[in-house]
């Protein structure tokens, strides 16, 4: 076995990945060649610190999987809107629940990550102020509501648009199917027949409106609006994100389109 | 109970025994998808799509021993998924300190892990399923797609660049 044979090999030798014929030749060569060695040492080193490092992130989110009400693929919008708005609503999930009022009608193991994290995370929470997150009482809720396109929408259409979100996943939640079909286009209405399992959610299940974004107008007569929820069930929490599209019909605020996202 | 035991039980339905795999898997996946999205907000959307993946597909897994290659090959697709997406929005910008996870390691990790995120894409995504996810040559391969001996190679000059770049680090800091 030559140097550059044995330097192919270091990695091998030292997960103990090679046969034992193989693994003997090198260290012969290792035995007898100071530089083979002296990157042996190196390699060694290196690996260990790799291994020694992989269990050292714990992540704060608490890995849940969805339950079988599967998210389904968010169509039938800019991405790029609902990609921008969905990080944001992604770094706020893990931040801004530090609003007290929210904070204190989550599930309590929630709570106590966010206690936590207003602790240390002064950084993001000023990035968080600069998106600015007020406090707006909507049909007697308190919600956390993100400023994503801020004078875009009238108010009295924001309002609107907002109280029909939060009305339609209370229906989802207390399974009432007709009030959702009440509160739906005519596409909307036909997809709820053909699915209604995508609608319907635990009904045991405390929802918490964590935050939402100021709507979006889309222009058409469209209104997008993100909502990001939070429940709580047997035997796990979670937190999600309900994606609308809401059009104006013959004066009548209805969702013409309702996604799950993670 | 072994990690094929409670795939058989998450198989028949068991919840528990699911979550008890995701108890014992999140701390490498979410390491492995930080490494290969260098997003600590990129890394959890990951790890949690993917496990909703696995958790709704975990009867498609045919060999219950193989789960810790099917889980990982499940999150680098979800990583690179986002990084496609990620590339047509303007990401968040990275704080300095870990404000997603808590780093429960020692003290010179957090260098070597900025030295693994210096590095190429390719290099990043075997050096985390290698050691970080632990997996053997053959099955980083059946992960990523490609034979042993591409694998080993990559390897080895994954290795080699990140040892330069310690070094380099090194030096730096005591001039
Ligand atoms: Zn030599």
């Amino acid at each position: 076995m030559n140097c550059s044979d044995v330097r192919d090999s270091i990695e091998s030798y030292i997960t103990d990945d090679l046969s034992d014929t193989e693994s003997a030749k090198v260290a012969a060569h290792l035995a007898a060649c100071d530089g083979c060695a002296t990157a042996y040492e190196e390699t060694r080193a290196l690996v260990a610190g790799l291994s020694g490092i992989a269990e050292s992130f714990v992540p704060r989110e608490r890995f849940v999987p969805e339950r079988p009400y599967a998210p389904r693929p968010v169509g039938g919008w800019g991405w790029r809107i609902a990609a921008v708005a969905a990080s944001i609503l992604a770094l706020l999930a893990i931040s801004a629940l530090s609003v007290p009022a929210i904070a204190r009608e989550l599930p309590l193991p929630l709570a106590r990550e966010i206690d936590a994290l207003e602790q240390t995370n002064e950084t993001l929470k000023e990035q968080v102020d600069e998106l600015t997150v007020r406090l707006e009482t909507i049909g007697g809720v308190e919600v956390a509501i993100v400023d994503t396109a801020p004078g875009d929408v009238a108010p009295e259409v924001a309002e609107a648009v907002k109280t029909l979100a939060m009305d339609f996943v209370r229906a989802q939640y207390s399974g009432d199917l007709e009030a959702l079909a009440a509160m739906g286009t005519q596409r909307l209405r036909a997809d709820l027949t053909a699915h209604p399992e995508d609608y319907l959610r635990a009904r045991d299940a405390a929802v918490v409106f964590a935050q939402m974004t100021e709507p979006v107008d889309a222009g058409d007569g469209t209104f997008l609006i993100f909502v990001r929820l939070s429940d709580s069930a047997d035997w796990v929490d979670s937190q999600y994100q309900e994606d609308f599209e809401i059009k104006l019909i013959d004066g009548v605020y209805l969702v013409d389109f309702m996604g799950m996202d993670a | 109970m072994e990690d094929h035991e409670l795939v058989r039980r998450a198989q028949s339905g068991d919840d528990r025994s699911f979550a008890t795999l995701v108890r014992r898997h999140e701390r490498t996946l979410y390491a492995t998808a930080y490494a290969i999205t260098r997003s600590q907000w990129d890394a959890a959307d990951a790890v949690q799509d993917a496990l909703t993946d696995a958790y709704l597909n975990i009867t498609a897994l045919r060999d219950p021993t193989r789960f810790a290659a099917w889980v990982s090959r499940i999150v680098v697709n979800r990583c690179n998924g986002l990084l496609r997406r990620r590339s047509r929005v303007v990401p968040l910008e990275e704080p300095p300190e870990p404000q997603a996870f808590v780093w429960d390691g020692p003290e010179d990790g957090i260098d070597l892990m900025r030295a693994l995120q210096s590095l190429s894409p390719d290099h990043r995504e075997v050096i985390a399923l290698r050691y970080f996810r632990d997996l053997k040559v053959d099955d980083v391969a059946a992960v990523l797609g490609c034979p042993p001996g591409t694998v080993k190679s990559r390897i080895n000059r994954a290795l080699a660049s990140l040892q330069a770049t310690l070094s380099r680090d090194h030096s730096a800091q005591e001039v």
